[in-house]
């Protein structure tokens, strides 16, 4: 029962990981770019949306409705000044561009918000939880899973069957081919970097809600979302979703053998995978 | 004028070369001695700097020539760091000769972190190299045999006067400089050096070349981490204490990649240009906290966006004066 326990909780903590997971693999997978400021980002939303909701009283779902488009519009601005400059097939730069961003935004939230742990005032919905067979779960965390269930889902739908998903595997597959049939790359990169910085905006007040959030909290977060999909397998949106909840069970049952193992677990099960299995589990076999 | 040249030779020195070579060996000499006419307080700073360089080099090598983005290097400093203080304190080996035998710990620990990381495409190897970092920093903190998250004094230290440790740290900075930078400009002068420069250009047409560039790769990234280890085994040393959380900071990742794309990644004079400014803005700045690292942020972002050369790319567009020449010059002379 306690290991029952230890995976559903688990799996409900593969919820969190899975919305920062989505948007690292989308953007990967188009630009073949990783934004070391990743965490960052989710964090600098995450302490906008704690302050923007001391100032307005605007309820949960407000604050989603306020911080979504402030999401859209960083991405966009991401894309825009810099990730742009940035695509190649060298990675050095974008890794560079970005971990130099990551280090300034880290220390620009450090300066305005302080070394604090913030969180979100508790407005009941953190704290209800029902129980289904003795075992309790979370209000919250059940609908941070079923959000990343949707947005997966969503997305996936997005890429296998809009225009603009079609534009995207194309610019993906072969850049200045897609260019020549009348796809415009830039447009289809802002597009992905403003949905994945979206995806984090929400995931921004589901982490604010959930736990405390701090200004150097960022680095984790990159690792846990980098860890989902590499563990689920490149370039799959519904492996980064399955990558985030072995992550998330490794960890809760690291957690339960001993306090300060449960991080740990998550990085031994993602090194595990890419001794075993580097293509991910849920690549298809070549 | 197909006529044949009378006599042809290769020239590798240049006057910019003999003058920096002068300058190496005057300062090597002035590091040994410096305890002799050194404060303490100089000592220590000579022996801060001579890690970032060492570092920052290795770094350079990794990413400025075999194009390995790593993110974890400071995975290397702390087991280095800490077989040493086991080695110096627990089996009561004399700990000079510990920071030598402790360089085994990196060289094991790159083995097996390449051969699991190289199957992951550019931008998530860098990443992948930080999980390593970051699970034996996890590990160690774990590690009842490691004090775990309180880490280890060097208290072994204490038999041996200040002047005696003094002497032996200034070597050990010599030793280490002549390593890593030495060690880089001997490879890269060397046959292998054609190998990675042509790497660093392009590695498709160096694999077709002939070049080996899985096993250069694998080759580069061990030597490196040893280095690295290196450096961080003598730093420890210094500091006379380890913990998880200081010997596997990722604030060392981040010193590196600052130091070498300011001072201009793939090439030697760029990391210890690079090494100097970040030490002396280090001590200026430094009180200035997240202010100053706001600004060595955006100036790494701004040296990626648009001068990837760094410092040395904008000093080599006034002259070509390079103080480590690895190219080979043809000078055809005509004695006729």
């Amino acid at each position: 029962m306690q290991w029952l326990d230890a995976i559903i909780q688990g799996v409900l903590l593969g919820g969190m990981y899975a919305q920062y997971a989505l948007g690292m693999a989308l953007m990967f997978g188009v630009m073949r770019i990783v934004n070391i400021a990743h965490g960052d980002v989710m964090i600098l939303l995450s302490l906008i949306v704690i302050s923007l909701a001391g100032v307005l009283p605007l309820g949960n779902i407000g604050l989603i409705v306020v911080i979504v488009p402030i999401a859209v519009l960083l991405g966009w601005v991401l894309q825009k000044f810099i990730l742009n400059k940035v695509v190649g097939a060298d990675p050095l730069p974008s890794l560079i561009a970005t971990f130099g961003l990551s280090i300034a935004l880290q220390n620009l939230m450090l300066e305005v918000w302080s070394a604090d742990t913030r969180s979100l005032p508790n407005s009941g919905i953190a704290s209800a939880s029902f129980e289904i067979g003795g075992i309790y779960m979370g209000l919250l965390p059940v609908l941070v899973l079923i959000c990343a269930v949707v947005l997966t889902g969503g997305l996936d739908a997005v890429l296998r069957y809009s225009r603009f998903g079609r534009g995207l595997r194309a610019a993906a597959a072969d850049t200045e081919a897609a260019a020549m049939t009348g796809v415009d790359p830039k447009r289809i990169y802002a597009i992905a970097t403003a949905i994945a910085v979206a995806i984090l905006g929400l995931a921004a007040v589901f982490a604010a809600l959930r736990a405390t959030v701090s200004p150097s909290d960022g680095s984790a977060q990159l690792i846990y979302a980098f860890e989902a999909v590499i563990i689920g397998g490149m370039g799959s949106l519904w492996g980064a979703f399955l990558g985030a909840m072995v992550l998330g069970v490794a960890q809760a049952i690291g957690l339960r053998i001993d306090p300060g193992l449960g991080i740990l677990f998550g990085h031994l099960v993602f090194l595990a995978v890419l001794a075993t299995r580097p293509e991910g589990i849920m690549a298809r076999k070549k | 004028m197909t006529q044949p040249f009378q006599h042809a030779r290769v020239v590798r020195a240049t006057p910019s070369s003999r003058i920096a070579m002068s300058l190496c060996v005057i300062v090597l000499v002035g590091l040994v001695t410096m305890p002799w006419w050194a404060s303490s307080g100089n000592i220590r700073w000579a022996i801060e700097l001579s890690c970032y360089l060492a570092i920052a080099q290795m770094w350079n090598l990794l990413a400025g020539y075999a194009g390995l983005v790593s993110v974890g290097q400071q995975a290397f400093i702390g087991v280095a760091g800490y077989m040493l203080f086991v080695l110096a304190q627990n089996f009561g080996v004399n700990p000079f000769v510990a920071v030598i035998l402790s360089l085994i710990a990196p060289a094991v620990l790159a083995v097996p972190t390449y051969l699991l990381l190289r199957r992951l495409d550019g931008p998530y190897f860098a990443i992948g190299t930080w999980v390593v970092a970051e699970a034996v920093r996890l590990a160690t903190s774990n590690i009842d045999y490691l004090n775990a998250g309180a880490g280890l004094t060097l208290r072994v230290m204490t038999q041996y006067s200040q002047h005696e440790r003094e002497v032996a740290f200034v070597i050990l900075c010599a030793l280490l400089l002549i390593a890593t930078i030495g060690g880089s400009y001997w490879l890269l002068r060397s046959r292998v050096g054609l190998a990675l420069t042509a790497m660093r250009d392009n590695p498709v047409a160096a694999a077709s070349q002939g070049v080996n560039v899985g096993q250069l790769r694998f080759l580069i990234f061990v030597a490196a981490a040893v280095g690295t280890g290196f450096a961080g085994a003598i730093y420890y040393m210094a500091q006379l204490r380890i913990t998880p959380a200081a010997g596997f900071d990722p604030f060392w990742a981040s010193m590196s990649i600052f130091i070498v794309m300011v001072g201009g990644i793939g090439a030697i004079e760029g990391a210890i240009v690079g090494a100097l400014i970040y030490f002396f803005a280090d001590r200026l700045f430094g009180e200035f906290g997240s202010a100053y690292l706001i600004v060595l942020g955006l100036l790494t972002l701004v040296i990626a966006l648009y001068a990837r050369g760094g410092v040395w790319g904008l000093l080599k567009h006034l002259g070509d004066h390079p103080w480590f020449p690895v190219q080979r010059k043809l000078v055809l002379e005509d004695k006729s």
